[in-house]
C-alpha cells in the first residue's frame, strides 16, 4: 500500500520536478530582485556597509539576484521534500520501493 | 506489491506492470512535421515580426540616446520620450496588471491566442525548428538521422545546427542585454574584446537558456513550466475560441480508398492519416478533445483540411469553434465575462495613460526632524526644522523655488530661492520654518510646502507636512 501511494504521489518526471525547484522560485527571486532594488539603490547601500571597493550596479543586481534565487529555491526544494507522504509505516520491504 | 495494493490502483492495473523504471522514461523527442495554410502563414507572419520588434528596438534612437533603454546601471528607464525613476514602480505595477488583465480578455474570447501567436517560447522555438530543417531536413529525415549511428555525415549536420541554434542564441542574448545598457556601447566592446563581467555574464546566461529553452525543452515549457497552462480553464467559458476536433462528424475514424463511400464503411470522415498528431509541436492527438498541452496554434487545422480537400470532404473537420457550436447550440461573443473584462480591461488603460501623461518628473519627500518637536526662538517666535528631499525626475537640469503656506505669518528662514538640481539627482535640503505662536489655534498644525520651477507650469508641486507648537491662550 504504501509504496503505490508512493509511487501515484511521485509519478512525475524527472523533469518535471527539477522545475518545480528551479522555475517558480526563479520567477519570485525576479520578483524580489526587482522590489529590493526598486527600494534600495546598490550604491548607498555600499556606503551604509562600509565597502571600500564598490561594486558596479549590475553587479548588485546580478549578486542580488542569485542570493534571492538560492533563497527561494531553497525554499521550493524543502517544500518538494516536505510533500512526500508521511503517514506510511517504515518498514524494511517498503523502503526499497519508497524514493 | 501486496494484495491491498492491487485493489487500491483499482482499474489502473497498467500502471503496475510498467515498474518503476517508467517514472524515469526518457522524454521522447517530438518531431512536429512542417504545415502550410492560413494559420501557419499568420504564425510565420506573427514570428517574422516578433523578432524583427526584438531584435531591432534597441537600435532605434531618440535625439541622442537609445529610445528603449531600461538602463540598470543609471536606473533610469527611457522609453522613446519618457524617462521613468525607481519612484515611478507604481506605473510598473500597473502596466503589469493591465497585461494580466488582457490575458485574462484574450483568453476568454479567443483562448490561447498567446501561446500559439506570440509567446516567445512559441517564436524561438519556430525559429530553431525552421534553422533544424534547413539543416537536417524533414520530419521524417530527421527521425531517420536520430535513429542512425554516429557518422561523419551525421555529425557534421549536427555541429551545423548547434552551431547556428547557439549563434542565434548567442544573438539573442546580446540584444537582451543591449535592452539594458547602451546597445552600441555594447557591441563595440564585444568587437573589441573588452566587455565588462557582468554584461558578458548575462549574455551568456541569456543565450543559454535561449538555446535550452527552444533547442531542447521547446513544448515542456508550455507543460511544466507555464503557469498559465495550469490556470487557463478559469478563464475559459463554453463561449470560448478553441481548437476542437468535430467529434461527431469524424468518428468512427479509419483508413479508407479515395473512391470508397465511407457512409457504405459506417465511417466518419477522419482517414485516421494521423497527420494532425505529427504537425503537433507539443505532441498530442486533438481528436482526443481538447487538452491543456494544447497551445493553439491551429497546425493540425492547416494539415487537416489540405487532408480534407485531397480527399474531397469538406474542410473543418478540425477547426476554431466554440464548445457551444460543437453542441448545436449558438456562441454568444458579448458576454457578461467579455464585457467585464473588457471594461477593466479599458478602465486600467485609460487611468495609466492619464496617470502618465500628467505626471509631474519632480518628488518632494518631508520628513519631520526627529530630535526636537520645536523650539522657541528670538522674538518669541516657534521654529520647526524639516528635512527635505527633492528629486528631478525630468531629463534635464531644473531650478526650483520652494515656498510654505497653510498659515498665516509662516517663514522660511533658509534660501529657498533657485535650488539647482540636476535630472536624477536627490537634493536633500534642511529648512528651518518660524511662526508667532499667536496663530496656532492647535498644537499640531497642517502647513504646505510649494515646489515649483518659475517659468514651467507643469513643474509644481505640493506637499503637507506638520507644524508643531504651544497654544497661547
Amino acid at each position: 500500500m504504501a509504496s503505490t501511494l508512493n509511487r501515484r504521489k511521485t509519478d512525475i518526471p524527472t523533469v518535471q520536478r527539477v522545475i518545480a525547484v528551479f522555475w517558480p522560485s526563479f520567477l519570485t527571486a525576479g520578483l524580489a530582485t526587482v522590489l529590493f532594488f526598486t527600494a534600495f539603490n546598490p550604491e548607498e547601500m555600499s556606503l551604509c556597509l562600509g565597502n571600500t571597493k564598490p561594486i558596479s550596479n549590475v553587479g548588485a543586481y546580478t549578486i542580488g539576484f542569485f542570493l534571492f534565487w538560492l533563497l527561494t529555491s531553497t525554499t521550493c526544494a524543502l517544500t518538494c521534500y516536505f510533500q512526500r507522504p508521511c503517514h506510511q509505516p517504515v518498514s524494511p520491504t517498503d523502503t526499497n520501493n519508497s524514493l | 506489491m501486496s494484495s491491498t495494493s492491487n485493489k487500491t490502483t483499482g482499474n489502473k492495473p497498467e500502471a503496475e506492470s510498467t515498474g518503476s523504471d517508467s517514472l524515469y522514461e526518457k522524454h521522447k523527442k517530438v518531431y512536429p512535421r512542417q504545415v502550410q495554410g492560413l494559420f501557419a502563414r499568420l504564425r510565420t507572419t506573427g514570428v517574422l515580426a516578433l523578432l524583427a520588434i526584438y531584435y531591432g528596438t534597441p537600435w532605434l534612437r531618440w535625439g541622442e540616446r537609445q529610445a528603449v533603454l531600461l538602463d540598470l546601471p543609471n536606473r533610469q528607464f527611457h522609453v522613446f520620450g519618457l524617462t521613468f525613476w525607481p519612484q515611478d514602480f507604481f506605473y510598473f505595477a500597473v502596466l503589469l496588471i493591465l497585461a494580466g488583465i488582457s490575458l485574462f480578455f484574450f483568453t476568454a474570447l479567443a483562448g490561447r491566442l498567446w501561446c500559439g501567436y506570440s509567446c516567445p517560447q512559441t517564436v524561438w522555438t519556430e525559429a530553431f525548428l525552421w534553422i533544424e530543417r534547413k539543416v537536417e531536413g524533414t520530419r521524417s529525415q530527421q527521425m531517420k538521422l536520430d535513429k542512425a549511428p554516429m557518422t561523419k555525415g551525421k555529425f557534421n549536420k549536427k555541429f551545423i545546427k548547434h552551431l547556428l541554434w547557439l549563434s542565434l542564441s548567442a544573438f539573442t542574448g546580446f540584444t537582451f542585454v543591449g535592452y539594458f545598457t547602451a546597445v552600441d556601447v555594447l557591441w563595440s566592446n564585444i568587437i573589441n574584446f573588452d566587455m565588462g563581467p557582468w554584461e558578458s555574464f548575462w549574455i551568456i546566461f541569456y543565450s543559454l537558456a535561449t538555446y535550452g529553452n527552444a533547442g531542447w525543452l521547446r513544448e515542456q515549457v508550455c507543460i511544466y513550466m507555464c503557469p498559465y497552462a495550469r490556470f487557463q480553464s478559469a478563464m475559459f467559458d463554453k463561449d470560448t475560441l478553441v481548437i476542437s476536433y468535430d467529434n461527431t462528424r469524424g468518428e468512427p475514424r479509419g483508413s479508407r480508398k479515395k473512391s470508397a463511400d465511407p457512409k457504405q464503411l459506417g465511417l466518419g470522415d477522419c482517414v485516421n492519416c494521423t497527420l494532425c498528431v505529427q504537425v503537433c509541436p507539443t505532441g498530442i492527438d486533438i481528436r482526443d478533445g481538447l487538452q491543456y498541452q494544447c497551445i493553439g496554434c491551429a497546425a493540425c487545422i492547416d494539415v487537416c483540411n489540405e487532408v480534407m480537400d485531397k480527399v474531397g470532404y469538406d474542410k473543418g473537420l478540425v477547426r476554431y469553434t466554440t464548445e457551444n457550436e460543437i453542441e448545436g447550440k449558438t456562441t454568444r461573443l458579448f458576454r457578461p465575462r467579455i464585457i467585464l473584462y473588457a471594461s477593466i480591461l479599458a478602465g486600467v488603460a485609460v487611468a495609466l495613460i492619464i496617470a502618465i501623461a500628467n505626471r509631474i518628473p519632480l518628488e518632494l519627500d518631508i520628513i519631520r526632524d526627529r530630535n526636537t518637536l520645536y523650539r522657541e526662538v528670538s522674538g518669541g517666535l516657534i521654529e520647526n526644522i524639516y528635512n527635505l528631499r527633492i528629486i528631478n525626475m525630468s531629463t534635464s537640469k531644473q531650478r526650483y523655488h520652494l515656498s510654505v503656506g497653510g498659515i498665516e505669518g509662516l517663514t522660511l528662514i533658509n534660501s529657498t530661492k533657485n535650488i539647482d538640481v540636476n535630472s536624477g539627482e536627490v537634493y536633500h535640503l534642511n529648512v528651518q520654518v518660524r511662526l508667532d505662536p499667536v496663530a496656532l489655534k492647535r498644537p499640531s498644525n497642517e502647513i504646505i510646502f510649494r515646489l515649483e520651477s518659475p517659468g514651467q507650469e507643469h513643474l509644481k508641486i505640493e506637499e503637507t507636512a506638520r507644524f508643531i507648537g504651544p497654544v497661547i491662550r
